[in-house]
């Protein structure tokens, strides 16, 4: 027998490389964490290769353990595809953090922080090439804790901790509704092979709800979204670069193995994912408007981003139980599309505000403003990333988009009812409604940190980033542009990969359209400069009425923004602005202004907050009873659950 | 032959709707006003004199009225809005969605002008502007689709030009028109000749702008009203515009139409009454409104 080296050899050996990288990096020598990073950037060309590489099964059965389950690992098309996003997202946040670290020193030893993403980015590979529900299962805790540890990197403020933990709650109740469901379907079943789940009709209700609410919380939808932009943020940036755009991907890539392209068929999960998708893809982009600072208002996109994911993958199931192949081709490489581009423009965002982070010292927009003349790199490609997530073409942002709204409008005009129908059209407005939502939101991203006046002495004295880190961001820009223009090329690989199994032709011209635009421009551009001869352009102030100098304070901030929007969706939360103003002559000569705005979401205030203080309340008075201190009464315990046990074990 | 035609009035209508609708406002306030020609008199003046850029501003704002107008030319080559065909008709390239997210990478570009100067009116106008976009999107993209559903085609060049039922043309033609009218930022939603800063949106925004610069945003903005308006119109009148066999009389029915549109903005404008900011909502709303409905008729088929 030769040895062939296919998919699931080389992710393996990534797996392999990275797990090796884990120790390394915590070892004391200063080298190490280089090391630890060179062998990263390895195991990411590999993860990336394997992409590209024909799938197949490597499976290995352990003598002891188990219960004679394999430690297997199967890559088909739907794993290559995630192992391509954890390639190219690995790579560049490896070769992002060496120069980011350093602006960590003395918060955080460089090499915790390489040992616990090398072990996400070995989980990650592991979860999305798991044969079976075990192996799946182990790989998914270990992403959980290396992403923990992760988000606990500067665990020496109060608020990364408090991230933390509520992180670990959040991973630990979503690991419960996932686990409870595995035992389910393995109960059904009899197997732990994804692939011999086969359930239909009422028989897959039960496993499904559960792995669905699982996997919602782990993706970060609504209405489980609430630990995403407590935890992103608090990460360290090429962190929450990896976080944002891949480690919430895993849940995307269990619910299209299992829910939407694999066997685990209840009827009512296409409506489901597509009402989970719609509401949290609106609730994210809305409360990224809320935000001002940078890292939490990327992590409420990543909300209304999953929210189109899921849409999409809701839509391809309700297609398809329509017996509508074609819409639900579309809207399943809809999914799987933007799954990818918002793993590549996502972890770009982030990037950028880590690089403003390090040379900046901030990411609260209001006290940025006019980087883009001090850092003209990050600046362009922030703005390029900006413009993919509104998705504007010709990027990739709009390219996925696209092929959602067409898949809509397809459901529209082809739908079996006219319900359905109807439904189409509405959710084609409901989209466009978070498209124009998230425009305004980064035009205020852009708009308040990277032009106009610097509004702190931080900002006015920040500098470009260090090649590598910015070398990261191009790299990543540059896959945007790519990704959208080649948009036709990832749309033949869809076939081929076997995700469009209809023959659809691309209809978008997108490059040709581009470069007429891009054509049209120059010639405008051109006949500007035959104009302006012997007619100079005078550099002046901005326009300040005669008063004399227009200060940074006279700019609209990121709340004043974004208010016209955000009074207009006020009945979804409690929205205050406290303005006090100071001084003796208050009227005409305040010695001090301030104004402070806040909000609270309802579901916050009115559902989650009650039900936890309930909990918190009853588990203290339980625990009080329970952990009195007492030997006698502990080994009583041991005696009653071994007694369960042995009775359950009789009984099933 | 028909191309010709198209591209003759995408040069010759959009500024002389800009003239029309100011004699017609001029004439309904009373007054003789200046001649009719003028808004292209005070063009031509505008793209011979220099310019003052802020010191502040970036290669944003200079590259804003590039991307504007060409993005806006590129629309009005492959939309049929004068009736008659545009280039490469059926090749995909009108996609209502493509079309609508070109016109939000102009806004972009156009928001992130206004703040590129630092100036507290441009913060004004774009956060509005961004506001009012996001009040009349869902309108125009579901009034559109619901136009182009009968077709079964998201493609205008196709979806415009083939019959639709009486009821929804002329609730999604409705729709569509008063969304044009916050999208174009006229009134009732924005006073295009305002000069109190406090109560611009779109002028706010380009307050920054000056020579050739500004020229070009004038020229970008007449074309997308003439554009608009053609769409309206053929979602409203297409049907009885055109004339299958004679590609001049469609041209020029249409041409006429859109016109006569101008006319009855001159008149609006001429009566009606900016709204305060905090009332737009509920103006858009029945835009909306009709959208909705135009999506019920040609979905359900009511």
């Amino acid at each position: 027998m030769t040895m062939q080296f296919h998919a699931p050899e080389a992710a393996i050996t990534a797996i392999l490389v990275w797990g090796a990288a884990c120790p390394i990096g915590l070892l004391r020598p200063p080298g190490a964490a280089r090391v630890a990073a060179l062998l990263s950037i390895a195991a990411c060309g590999l993860c990336l290769t394997a992409a590209f590489l024909p799938g197949g099964i490597v499976a290995v059965r352990p003598p002891i353990g188990l219960a004679g389950v394999a430690i297997g690992f199967r890559v088909d098309s739907l794993s290559r595809w995630f192992l391509g996003l954890i390639g190219v997202v690995g790579l560049a946040a490896s070769i992002y953090s060496p120069g980011y670290l350093k602006h960590l020193r003395g918060r955080a030893r460089p090499g915790f922080v390489w040992s616990g993403l090398t072990l996400l980015f070995a989980s990650m590979a592991g979860v999305a090439t798991a044969q079976n529900a075990i192996v799946f299962f182990a790989f998914w805790e270990m992403m959980a804790i290396s992403s923990f540890l992760l988000v606990a990197t500067e665990h020496e403020r109060q608020s990364v901790r408090r991230a933390a933990f509520i992180y670990l709650g959040a991973t630990r109740i979503g690991s419960a509704f996932l686990m409870a469901g595995f035992l389910w379907a393995h109960a059904s079943t009899g197997s732990w092979n994804f692939h011999d789940w086969i359930l239909r009709g009422s028989d897959a209700s039960g496993p499904a709800a559960l792995i669905l609410v699982g996997l919602l919380v782990k993706a970060g939808s609504w209405p489980f979204h609430l630990w995403l932009p407590i935890a992103h943020p608090a990460a360290p940036s090429p962190v929450s670069a990896v976080m944002s755009g891949v480690m919430i991907k895993t849940a995307i890539y269990a619910v299209f193995r299992l829910l939407v392209m694999g066997g685990v068929e209840a009827p009512w999960i296409g409506w489901t994912l597509v009402a989970a998708g719609a509401i949290s893809a609106f609730w994210g982009v809305l409360f990224a408007l809320l935000q001002h600072d940078m890292k939490r208002l990327l992590a409420y996109h990543s909300v209304e981003n999953i929210g189109l994911i899921l849409l999409a993958a809701g839509v391809s199931l309700v297609a398809r139980q329509a017996s509508l192949t074609a819409v639900s081709d579309l809207a399943l490489a809809a999914g799987l599309f933007h799954t990818l581009n918002h793993g590549v423009f996502k972890a770009l965002l982030f990037l950028c505000a880590g690089t403003v982070d390090a040379n900046a010292h901030t990411v609260e927009l209001d006290r940025l403003g006019g980087l883009i003349q001090r850092m003209p790199w990050t600046a362009a490609t922030f703005f390029v990333g900006s413009a993919a997530i509104c998705a504007l073409p010709p990027l990739n942002g709009f390219a996925s988009e696209w092929l959602l709204y067409r898949g809509l409008f397809q459901l529209g005009a082809s739908g079996p009812s006219g319900e359905i129908r109807l439904v189409g059209l509405l959710l084609l407005g409901w989209v466009g409604l978070v498209g124009a939502l998230a425009l305004a939101c980064f035009a205020k991203a852009f708009g308040i940190s990277f032009v106009g006046q610097p509004r702190s002495k931080e900002a006015s004295h920040a500098k470009e980033g260090e090649p590598a880190m910015v070398g990261a961001s191009v790299f990543l820009a540059v896959l945007c542009a790519a990704l959208g223009l080649g948009a036709p090329l990832v749309w033949d690989a869809m076939h081929g990969l076997g995700f469009v199994r209809t023959p659809q032709a691309w209809t978008l011209p997108i490059l040709p359209l581009t470069l007429v635009g891009a054509l049209s421009m120059a010639l405008i551009w051109l006949g500007m400069r035959q104009l302006a001869r012997g007619r100079p352009t005078r550099t002046y102030i901005t326009w300040d009425c005669g008063f004399g100098a227009l200060t940074p304070r006279a700019q609209y901030t990121a709340t004043s923004f974004a208010q016209p929007i955000v009074r207009l969706f006020g009945a979804l939360y409690r929205y205050e602005m406290e303005v006090v103003v100071e001084g003796h002559g208050r009227r005409h000569f305040p010695t001090e202004i301030r104004a402070e705005s806040s909000h609270e979401a309802y579901l916050e205030s009115k559902v989650y907050s009650p039900a936890l203080g309930t909990v918190i309340k009853l588990s203290e008075g339980l625990i009080m009873r329970l952990q009195a201190g007492s030997i006698h009464q502990y080994l009583l315990f041991m005696v009653l659950t071994l007694g369960l046990l042995l009775w359950l074990g009789g009984v099933l | 032959m028909s191309l010709a035609i198209h591209i003759v009035l995408l040069i010759a209508l959009p500024l002389l709707l800009s003239c029309v609708i100011r004699k017609t406002k001029a004439l309904m306030q009373g007054r003789p006003g200046p001649p009719l020609f003028q808004p292209i008199f005070d063009l031509v003046k505008r793209f011979r004199k220099g310019e003052t850029v802020s010191s502040t501003a970036s290669w944003i704002f200079r590259a804003n009225p590039l991307v504007g107008l060409s993005i806006a030319l590129v629309v009005a080559m492959v939309v049929p809005w004068t009736g008659a065909e545009p280039l490469a008709r059926g090749s995909g390239t009108a996609d209502l969605i493509l079309i609508v997210y070109l016109l939000a990478m102009a806004r972009f570009f156009s928001l992130l002008a206004a703040l590129d100067t630092g100036s507290a009116f441009g913060g004004l106008g774009a956060s509005r502007e961004a506001a009012l976009a996001v009040l009349i999107e869902p309108s125009i993209l579901v009034s559109l689709s619901a136009v182009a559903l009968a077709s079964g085609t998201m493609d205008l060049s196709v979806a415009l030009q083939s019959p639709v039922r009486g009821t929804v043309a002329l609730l999604s033609g409705s729709a569509f028109l008063l969304a044009a009218l916050a999208e174009l930022s006229r009134m009732p939603v924005d006073d295009p000749t305002t000069h109190l800063e406090l109560t611009m949106i779109h002028e706010a925004t380009i307050l920054e702008n000056s020579g050739r610069n500004l020229a070009l945003i004038e020229t970008t903005v007449a074309l997308r009203t003439a554009v608009f308006f053609g769409v309206g119109v053929q979602i409203l009148l297409g049907k009885a515009l055109r004339s299958p066999d004679n590609a001049i009389v469609s041209a020029a029915s249409s041409a006429a139409a859109i016109l006569m549109l101008g006319c009855l903005l001159g008149v609006l404008e001429g009566i009606a009454v900016k709204l305060n900011w905090r009332r737009v909502p509920s103006f858009v709303a029945f835009s909306t409104a009709l959208a909705v409905m135009s999506a019920f008729v040609a979905a359900v088929g009511a």
